[in-house]
C-alpha cells in the first residue's frame, strides 16, 4: 500500500459504532430511502471503514451521486461536492482570496485612516473556501463526505493535485499556514470514463461498477422517491423503462427518468399505465427525437406490455 | 464457507488474477486482506463483493475477474451454483448493454479480402495499368518525391518503414476553442484579473494603480481518430497506425480501431517504442483484419465514449474505405448521431485516390452527407490534406 497505510488504523470510533458491518450500512441507507445492492453497500462500507477513496462508475442515472449523498445522510455529516469540468483549477477546488473584499478593505482602511497590515488582508475572513478545503477543515464530530463528481472531466494534472491534497489530508495556504484535517473526509469519486483515469488514481481507490437494477427494484426506488405514487403504476413504469432500454437508444432512460415519469403520471392522476397516458407523457421519459421516433414506431401499446 | 485466513486467501486470489493477465500488484492483496478483516466472508456473495471492490479497477476487467473468482472458489468454471439466488453476484458475462456480435463465420471476412485480392473486388480499385504508371514515375522522379506520391499499398517493406517514420512525425493540430482559464494580457482584455490586480496593488501601497486585464485562454479542440483495421484496409493499416501513434503522442488524441468491434487504443499507442505499441495494439484488438461493421463501430463509439464527452466539440477523423457489412441506413443513423456531437468530421478513404472512384459502396455513400471533409490520405502527399483538414477552423 502506498503512503500512510501503516498509520491508518481504520475509521474513527464514532464511525465504527455507527456502521459495525455491511448489513448495518445497508439498513441505514434504506432508512434514508436509498436502496443499495449488496455490492454497492460493501463498497461504501469499505470506503468508510478502511478508509479508502471509492470510485463509482455506471451509466448516467443509476444513482452514483445519490449514493454519496445518502452516505452523508447516514453519517449525519455535511456533503461537499466538487463538480469537475474541463479546465477546473486549484482556485475553484481548494480556496481563493476574496479579492473584491480585499480591495474594499484597503479603501475602507484608507477612508478611516486606520493602519492596515498585510495579515489583515490575508486573514481567514478574506478566504473563500472551496469544497476540498471545506471537507478538510470540517470540525467533526464525524468526517465529512467529499464527492468529486465526474473526475474524468478534469485534466490529469488536476486529478494528481487532488490526490496529493487528500493523501496529505492537509492544505497549506502560504499566508495562513497549514490546515490539517482532524477528521479526514470520506471520499467518493464518480466517473463516466470520457478518458482513461490515471493508474495512480485507480490504484488508490476502491472500485465499484453500479449495474442498472432489476425492474422490481426500480419500482421500489421510484416509490420511495415519489411519495403517494401507486405501486401498480411504479411497477408498470419500471417495466416500460426496462422495455425501452432494450431498444437501441441514443440515451437509454435511467432511474431518474423513471422517477420523473411516475411523478408526472401521478400529477395527472393516472394510477395504471395505459396507452393513452403513455402517449400523453412520452416527453417525461424520452428526451431525444431519434429515441422518441424509435419508441413511437413500436407504439404505446407495446410499451405498456399489452 | 470454510475457515480461511484472509492473508493467504488474498494473496492466492491476487496471484491467480495476475496469472490471468489482470493488473494485480501486491499492494492490492494487502488492501484485500484489510477489507476481508472488515467484512468477514460469511457467504459466497459477501466474499465476491469484497474481493471485487478491492481488486477490480475497471469495468472491463469484470469478465476475467468473475471467471478467476469462480475458478478459485467454486473449483470449476461454472457459475450455475449461484444462479437463482437473488443476492448472488451476476454470473459470468452477464454485463448489461454489451450486445454480442452475432457470430457469422461467412461474414467474418468479406469475400475477396484475402492476400491482395481485395483491390480487384472493390469498386475503384487500382488495376494493372497502375503498375506501369508507377514504373514511369519511378524513372522520372527522385526516390523521395516518388515515395511522397506512391500509394501506401504499393510500397516495399523497406520503403514502408521509412514512410511510417515520416508519418509518425506529422503534426495533427486541431483548431482552438476558448477555454475557461484566463491569462493576463497587456492590451485590454475582456475582464479584470482581480487576483493579479490586488497583488500589484500591494506593491503600490494598497492602491490598485495598475489594473491587470485578463483574457480567456484558448485550448486546442480534442482530436479523435477512428481507424478501420478490417481486411479491406490492410494495405493501409500499418501506416495509419503510425499516424494514430503520432497523434496520441503529439496532439494527445484519442485513438480507436474497429472492424467487427471497437477497441480503444490510446493507452497502448502511448507507449514509447513504436513497434512495441503496434504489437500491443494487435494484442488488444481481437478483430484485427476481419470484416467491418461500420454502423456498429461508430454507434458503439458514440454510445460508450462520444456522448460522455469524448466527441463533444472534437475533431473526429474516420479512416475507412466505408466498405461495411451492415445496412447503409444504420450507418447513416450512426453518423447522424456522431455529427451532432462533433465539431468536424474528416473522412479519410484511401480508395478515393483511384481514378474513376465514386463513393458508391453502401456504407460510404450513406456516411458522406455527414462528413465535412472527404480526403484520400493514400500517400504521404495525400496525408498533408488530412493535416490541413484537421486544422481547418
Amino acid at each position: 500500500m502506498p503512503e500512510g497505510a501503516a498509520a491508518r488504523a481504520g475509521a474513527e470510533e464514532d464511525v465504527r459504532d455507527r456502521l459495525p458491518d455491511v448489513a448495518a450500512l445497508a439498513a441505514a441507507l434504506d432508512d434514508v430511502d436509498y436502496l443499495a445492492e449488496p455490492g454497492l453497500a460493501t463498497a461504501l462500507f469499505l470506503g468508510v471503514r478502511l478508509p479508502q477513496p471509492l470510485l463509482l462508475e455506471g451509466e448516467p442515472g443509476v444513482g452514483k451521486t445519490e449514493a454519496a449523498k445518502a452516505l452523508a445522510r447516514v453519517l449525519d455529516t455535511p456533503l461537499f461536492r466538487l463538480q469537475c469540468y474541463e479546465g477546473i483549477d486549484a482556485a475553484e477546488a481548494l480556496y481563493e482570496w476574496n479579492h473584491p473584499r480585499q480591495l474594499l478593505g484597503i479603501r475602507l482602511a484608507e477612508a478611516q485612516g486606520s493602519p492596515l497590515v498585510e495579515e489583515d488582508l490575508f486573514g481567514a475572513d478574506y478566504l473563500l473556501r472551496r469544497p476540498l478545503l471545506q471537507a478538510i477543515e470540517h470540525a467533526g464530530p464525524r468526517p465529512a463526505v467529499l464527492l468529486l463528481d465526474e473526475i474524468d472531466r478534469a485534466d490529469a494534472e488536476f486529478e494528481a493535485f487532488t490526490f496529493e491534497v487528500l493523501a496529505e489530508a492537509a492544505v497549506t495556504v502560504p499566508e495562513l499556514g497549514t490546515v490539517r484535517a482532524t477528521h479526514p473526509p470520506v471520499v467518493v469519486l464518480t466517473s463516466n470514463r470520457t478518458r482513461d483515469l490515471h493508474d495512480a488514481l485507480t490504484r488508490r481507490c476502491l472500485y465499484h461498477w453500479i449495474d442498472y437494477p432489476q425492474p422490481d427494484r426500480v419500482a421500489e426506488i421510484v416509490r420511495r422517491r415519489v411519495p403517494g405514487s401507486a405501486e401498480p403504476l411504479a411497477l408498470d413504469a419500471a417495466g416500460a423503462v426496462t422495455r425501452l432500454r432494450g431498444l437501441d437508444m441514443v440515451k437509454p432512460p435511467g432511474i431518474a427518468e423513471a422517477i420523473d415519469w411516475v411523478a408526472a403520471l401521478s400529477l395527472l392522476g393516472v394510477d395504471r399505465l395505459d396507452p393513452a397516458s403513455v402517449a400523453a407523457t412520452w416527453g417525461a421519459v424520452l428526451k431525444n427525437r431519434d429515441d422518441l421516433e424509435l419508441a413511437q414506431a413500436r407504439g404505446p401499446g407495446w410499451l405498456v406490455g399489452a | 464457507m470454510p475457515d480461511v485466513a484472509p492473508g493467504p486467501l488474498a494473496v492466492g486470489l491476487t496471484t491467480a488474477l495476475h496469472r490471468a493477465g489482470l493488473p494485480a500488484p501486491p499492494e492490492r492483496s494487502v488492501g484485500l486482506t484489510r477489507a476481508l478483516q472488515l467484512v468477514p466472508p460469511t457467504d459466497r456473495a459477501a466474499l465476491y463483493w469484497t474481493c471485487r471492490v478491492a481488486l477490480v479497477t475497471d469495468r472491463a476487467q469484470l469478465p476475467v475477474f468473475d471467471a478467476v473468482f469462480s475458478a478459485v472458489f467454486d473449483g470449476l468454471l461454472d457459475p450455475s451454483d449461484s444462479r437463482g439466488d437473488p443476492n448472488a453476484p451476476p454470473a459470468i458475462g452477464s454485463e448489461p448493454r454489451v450486445r454480442p456480435v452475432p457470430h457469422e463465420p461467412s461474414l467474418e471476412r468479406p469475400p475477396g479480402t484475402g492476400s491482395g485480392e481485395a483491390d480487384v473486388s472493390l469498386p475503384g480499385s487500382e488495376g494493372e495499368g497502375e503498375e506501369s504508371a508507377r514504373e514511369v514515375l519511378l524513372a522520372a522522379t527522385s526516390t523521395e518525391e516518388r515515395l511522397r506520391h506512391t500509394s501506401f499499398a504499393e510500397l516495399t517493406a523497406d520503403e514502408l518503414l521509412g514512410v511510417r517514420r515520416v508519418v509518425r512525425t506529422l503534426v495533427l493540430a486541431t483548431p482552438h476553442r476558448r477555454s475557461r482559464r484566463v491569462r493576463p494580457t497587456r492590451h485590454g482584455g475582456e475582464r479584470l484579473d482581480l487576483r493579479r490586480t490586488v497583488r500589484a496593488a500591494q506593491r503600490s501601497g494598497g492602491d490598485p494603480a495598475r489594473l491587470v486585464a485578463a483574457r480567456r485562454r484558448t485550448a486546442p479542440r480534442r482530436l479523435v481518430l477512428l481507424c478501420d483495421v478490417s481486411g479491406s484496409m490492410e494495405p493501409y493499416t500499418r501506416v495509419y497506425l503510425s499516424l494514430l501513434q503520432g497523434a496520441v503522442a503529439g496532439a494527445r488524441a484519442e485513438a480507436f480501431v474497429f472492424s467487427t468491434g471497437l477497441t480503444r487504443l490510446t493507452r497502448q499507442l502511448s507507449v514509447r517504442n513504436p513497434d512495441d505499441a503496434l504489437s500491443r495494439a494487435g494484442a488488444a484488438s481481437s478483430d484485427w483484419a476481419g470484416g467491418t461493421r461500420l454502423a456498429e463501430a461508430i454507434g458503439r463509439f458514440v454510445a460508450d465514449h462520444g456522448r460522455r464527452g469524448l466527441a463533444r466539440g472534437a475533431v473526429v477523423v474516420v479512416l475507412s474505405d466505408g466498405w461495411a457489412l451492415d445496412d447503409p441506413d444504420d450507418v447513416a443513423a450512426a453518423m447522424a448521431r456522431l455529427r451532432r456531437l462533433a465539431h468536424r468530421i474528416v473522412w479519410v478513404n484511401p480508395r478515393k485516390a483511384a481514378p474513376g472512384y465514386a463513393p458508391l459502396v453502401g456504407g460510404m455513400a450513406a456516411a458522406l452527407p455527414y462528413v465535412d471533409t472527404f480526403v484520400s490520405g493514400h500517400s504521404l502527399a495525400a496525408l498533408e490534406q488530412v493535416v490541413a483538414a484537421v486544422g481547418e477552423n
